[in-house]
């Protein structure tokens, strides 16, 4: 499976740009709204069906209760912090660095609220830092298991609800889901927040 | 905000096939796993396909590329930490 993952992006990116360079034509809402939307749908069922006909994973998260709760905090957490240190280095301005990483990969978001709130390059640079969290996340899902079982949740941020999900139930296992999506769902909530939360703070 | 409502529509197909799994659990299913497969690779395409008619996206790119690839590191870097820290605390 992972040998065919990066093949199939690569492929996609230049299929989408020759399909741009050549006049923009159907396919391009055909692919990225269409097909997207339909394969993302048809995956969360699949994984919830997978999920819930399988006793062991049910009695996981049971076990587990409250505690998966801890995983978006400590996520949130790191990629403040993340950001808080990367800040120091670059040399640039801290709270808008923060505010950068507090999109935890959900780039459509993060790219035109931090654009808003911080200026125009801030929000290229959330767009672009957040993109690559979630490309990083699909195309490393693989070897980063191997660290931790659920590493790949904390890459993934907010897109382990959706986009990531299909691929890190895959390689860490159909118990990850519930911690996974729940991780995902509750770190999408808080972005926003967290953007202008930060942004209060700065101005 | 309707990047929100999205979010949460999304609990739809997923809970629609929890309860799907929940009723025939213990049935012998389907085995789904190849055309999960294809799924993914579907999703990954255009996915791809949305990037590369991106032309503002490939244009700004290379002009910001240092600060992202040093903010993400540290993000993904203390993200990882925290959670294998969380998980040692509580036991998961």
């Amino acid at each position: 499976m992972m040998k065919y993952i990066l093949p199939t992006l690569a492929l996609g990116i230049l299929a989408g740009y020759l399909n741009n360079s050549f006049g923009s034509s159907p396919l391009n809402t055909i692919f990225s709204e269409h097909v997207f939307n339909f394969s993302l749908i048809a995956l969360l069922f699949l994984m919830g069906l997978l999920f819930a006909a399988d006793k062991q994973s049910m009695a996981q998260i049971r076990k587990a209760r409250l505690k998966i709760l801890l995983f978006p905090l400590v996520v949130a957490l790191g990629s403040l912090l993340g950001g808080l240190v990367g800040g120091v280095i670059l040399r640039i301005d801290i709270l808008a660095a923060m505010g950068v990483c507090a999109g935890y990969g959900w780039y459509t978001l993060a790219g035109p609220l931090v654009g808003q709130l911080f200026g125009l390059e801030w929000g290229a640079l959330a767009f672009i830092v957040n993109f690559l969290r979630e490309l990083f996340t699909i195309v490393a899902t693989a070897i980063v298991v191997k660290v931790d079982k659920y590493a790949p949740i904390a890459m993934g941020g907010a897109t382990t609800m959706d986009t990531t999900l299909p691929v890190i139930m895959h390689y860490c296992g159909q118990d990850t889901l519930i911690i996974a999506f729940s991780s995902g769902f509750t770190l999408t909530i808080a972005a926003p927040f967290t953007i202008t939360g930060l942004s209060l703070i700065a101005h | 905000m309707p990047g929100l409502l999205d979010a949460a529509v999304l609990l739809i197909p997923l809970m629609t096939g929890m309860a799907a799994g929940y009723l025939t659990r213990g049935r012998k299913i389907f085995n789904f796993k190849k055309v999960v497969s294809v799924a993914i690779l579907l999703l990954i395409f255009s996915l791809g396909f949305s990037i590369g008619s991106n032309t503002e996206l490939l244009i700004v790119m290379p002009k910001v590329g240092l600060y992202a690839i040093v903010l993400l590191t540290m993000a993904l870097f203390f993200s990882t930490l925290f959670v294998k820290a969380a998980r040692k605390l509580v036991k998961i």
